[in-house]
């Protein structure tokens, strides 16, 4: 706990849907540590887009806190808290305006937060694209003009512009097509490690977790049903949910389909 | 650029409504140049020539005063061009604002507009039109008035339906989660997303504009004599059918060929806007 | 030996625009055995979905289309067909599974409905008890509980994973011979994916349906393909029986994709070569496509 930038305490969040009131999630207790990845992973309704929301702000809590360096966030977040908690989502032709140039999202973050001078933000620009690996000649076309990877890129520069330290990457890959999910999570390793940034990676793709992830947080039903680190969740996955999406990953070698069997085996039952 | 040529130029219709809107416009223009008798806008009196079916110099004949109609019809559109656009100019960004704000934010401010809006369009826009010149003063300012009061929630509407729609985009949630302010997502973010199907409704609109226009005036209710305005031409006219046909048939034409000029351009214009993004 | 359910031979498509000309499949050659499961996989922009909608017959007749080479289907080249008879084939002797379920089902009409109107296809004279009759058993073959509250359902009052096993029995009613199948349940979750897929690959089995499978993701297919075509920029690159490509990758383009899939393992992200030498020639493992099951 002493080194945790991000944590949820209690939180829940309850919409009314007519009369009705329906639980997205409730009694979260979490903590993102300094560096580390923690992938959310769940079946869709499990809550985990909600507790993205939550922390981006773009939802208040119905019940708990959420503390940033141990410090509880307002309800109303201002500017220095929006610097800091960024996003990539998952589609990345609708999370760029299509009317706007590479040049004009990127300055937009660059403008609000005012990181730099006016002058030095169109070199700025041009850094922003080089760290993400992309050609500054590209920071004047429009997203359609760009690949799926590229815009993904463009989406990845963007939220490392204010200078953030926590990214919700919200299945950052799960749009685009396998080369280039390969070459996309490479580049996020990478960032963590030289900008020391703390990921909150949502998927439900349990082969990425096994790669990019220190820490596995499941979801089901709007609660955390278990929380392990990467390794002992691939040596003994505990609830039933955590199976069914282990039984879900593609395979593409024995040992592979091994592991998986043997998983499997540990507990083993079939949704009806 | 080069699309937006070869759009225009493969498709015959859209290079049609080029030319007959090309033409109103110029036409209305340089009136002053291309009119026959440019000083038949006016309460000019010429029994001589009065009531003179289409013949030389009168290539479309001449009213029951002795007026070219020709020249009349040039100004007439010129009146009618000048009542589109400052309908337009008032119309929209009335409209596009109180779409905006009313699409993207939540809770009663957008609860008042809509509402506001459907009062608006659940009357008649003719019987909307009609009573306030009823009550007013029948002169072109008001008619403009008029005609602006029964065309902005029609945009309201438009830009509300795709605000709510852009408003789903990731874009959107991208500057929220940055701390753009709310006027920079609405005006710089929602509204460039919003032009296309604005930009087509207006140039249809301009159309229309002129069509209830002429359609008040028809009924007595718009521009006034001696002014020259289409819709009161064909009204003067049609006392005298069929054996003055020319008297309604020309400034009946030229209604058409603007309004259906105008539709041709608007359709044109959403293959252009649709084919770039 | 019985013709190919699908015999596809070198097949070039282009799209024709205002002023270019996008070449979109080059000289594309692909069989699919009566019966067998064939799975193309290609990532976006590679054709692979505009190959099934010609196949359909849903593009030649767009502005701007030119398509050289043929298709059969069961024997029969399709352009010699008239747009009639290419229609009636469709939905009978050929479906077609997309990847939002719930999209292409009609809002307007119950599961029901559609359900009769899918059979009619088969047997225009179909009564409505009947209809009922068939498509509950069907809805029974897909596991749905319930099937007379699912009939009398609007697609939107189900779930995803409800409307694609609706949709899978709909597609295999008919008897067809041929099932495409375009990435199905990619708007789905992915366990409720894996499920469907597992479903679609048993029933189409037990009706002896043959099944052109399209997807991006070789894991996937991997388990569901006994072949597998590789499509690259409109280029077949390898092709040749699943374990075959899987266990021998021949193309550098095979050999990337496999290995940019994240394995649960844990061997990390893999280090993609920058360039990818598409200048190989194709690979094409050498095996009879005839001696499958």
């Amino acid at each position: 706990m002493a080194d945790s930038v991000l944590s949820a305490h209690g939180l829940g969040k309850t919409f009314q849907v007519g009369k009705r009131h329906v639980v997205a999630l409730a009694d979260i207790d979490l903590s993102l540590r300094r560096g580390e990845c923690l992938a959310v992973v769940g079946e869709s309704g499990s809550g985990k887009s909600t507790l993205a929301n939550l922390i981006l702000g773009v939802h208040t809590p119905t019940t708990g806190e959420i503390h940033l360096d141990n410090a509880a966030l307002p309800a109303e977040r201002q500017l220095t808290h929006r610097k800091r908690i960024q996003l990539v989502q998952q589609n990345p032709l609708s999370a760029l305006n299509p009317k706007r140039s590479v040049r004009a999202s990127l300055r937009l973050a660059l403008d609000i937060h005012g990181i730099g001078t006016p002058q030095s933000r169109h070199d700025r620009v041009n850094s922003l694209l080089s760290d993400v690996g992309l050609d500054p000649a590209l920071a004047d076309r429009r997203p359609a003009a760009l690949s799926g990877g590229q815009r993904q890129r463009v989406a990845i520069a963007r939220a490392l512009a204010p200078q953030a330290d926590v990214i919700v990457l919200d299945e950052p890959t799960s749009a685009l097509d396998v080369l280039v999910q390969a070459r996309v999570l490479a580049l996020l390793n990478t960032l963590r490690a030289q900008h020391t940034l703390s990921y909150l990676f949502i998927t439900h793709d349990l082969a990425v977790v096994r790669n990019v992830a220190d820490r596995v947080a499941v979801f089901e039903n709007g609660r955390l049903v278990e929380l392990q680190t990467t390794s002992d969740l691939f040596s003994c996955p505990k609830a039933d949910c955590t199976q069914r999406l282990l039984a879900a990953v593609p395979v593409v070698s024995p040992s592979e389909l091994a592991l998986r069997d043997a998983l499997s085996k540990r507990n083993d039952h079939d949704e009806p | 650029m080069k699309r937006i040529v070869a759009i225009l130029l493969l498709n015959p219709l859209s290079l049609l409504g080029l030319v007959l809107v090309s033409a109103v416009v110029c036409g209305a223009v340089f009136a002053d140049w291309i009119a026959p008798f440019p000083e038949h806008r006016g309460a000019v009196v010429d029994f001589s020539n009065f009531n003179q079916p289409p013949n030389w110099p009168y290539i479309m004949g001449t009213d029951l005063v002795g007026r070219d109609i020709f020249s009349r019809i040039l100004y007439a559109y010129r009146i009618s061009l000048l009542l589109g656009v400052v309908v337009l100019v008032i119309a929209v960004p009335i409209g596009v604002i109180s779409g905006l704000a009313a699409g993207y934010l939540k809770g009663w401010p957008s609860f008042v507009i809509m509402r506001i809006t459907d009062v608006f369009l659940s009357i008649p826009p003719l019987v909307l039109a009609m009573s306030m010149m009823g009550l007013l003063e029948p002169t072109l300012i008001n008619g403009m008035l008029a005609v602006t009061a029964m065309w902005w929630p029609w945009y309201t509407r438009l830009v509300y339906n795709v605000t709510r729609a852009e408003k789903q985009e990731g874009y959107v949630l991208a500057a929220e989660t940055l701390g753009a302010s709310t006027p920079h997502i609405l005006f710089r973010e929602i509204l460039p997303n919003c032009l296309p199907p604005i930009l087509t409704k207006m140039t249809l609109d301009f159309g229309f504009v002129i069509l209830i226009a002429s359609s008040l005036s028809f009924l007595g209710l718009g521009v006034q004599p001696p002014t020259p305005d289409l819709g009161s031409m064909v009204a003067d006219g049609a006392k005298y059918l069929p054996d003055s046909w020319w008297l309604t048939v020309f400034p009946g034409l030229a209604i058409l060929v603007a309004v259906f000029g105008f539709n041709l351009i608007g359709d044109a214009l959403r293959d252009i806007l649709g084919a770039e993004s | 030996m019985s013709a190919p359910t699908l015999a596809i031979d070198n097949l070039d498509l282009s799209f024709k625009g205002l002023l270019s000309r996008t070449q979109v499949l080059h000289g594309v050659t692909l069989t699919v055995e009566p019966g067998e499961r064939v799975a193309l996989v290609g990532e976006s922009g590679s054709g692979k979905s505009v190959l099934a909608r010609l196949v359909l017959g849903l593009l030649q007749d767009q502005r701007g289309v030119e398509v050289s080479g043929r298709i059969d289907f069961a024997g029969t080249e399709l352009d010699q067909l008239s747009r009639t008879a290419r229609r009636a084939l469709r939905g009978r002797d050929m479906s077609m599974i997309f990847q939002d379920p719930t999209s292409s089902l009609n809002p307007m009409f119950t599961i029901g409905n559609q359900f009769h109107e899918v059979l009619q296809r088969r047997k225009p004279n179909l009564g409505s008890d009947q209809a009922h009759d068939t498509a509950r058993s069907w809805l029974d073959r897909v596991a749905i509980p319930d099937t007379d509250r699912v009939l009398a359902s609007y697609p939107f009052q189900l779930s995803g994973g409800m409307n694609q096993r609706v949709m899978i029995a709909m597609a295999l009613a008919n008897n067809p011979s041929l099932l495409l199948a375009d990435e199905p349940g990619t708007a789905l979750d992915v366990t409720v994916q894996a499920q469907t897929l597992e479903l679609m690959r048993k029933l189409a089995e037990d009706v002896g349906t043959a099944v052109l499978f399209i997807s991006h993701n070789l894991g996937v297919v991997r388990e569901f393909a006994d072949r597998v075509y590789v499509i690259h920029r409109g280029h077949i690159v390898e092709s040749g029986q699943t374990a075959d490509v899987f266990g021998n990758p021949g193309h550098p383009y095979t050999r990337a994709l496999l290995a940019a899939i994240p394995r649960i393992t844990g061997e990390g992200i893999p280090d993609l070569p920058e360039q990818i030498d598409l200048s190989h020639p194709p690979v094409h493992h050498n095996t009879g496509s005839a001696d499958h099951g």
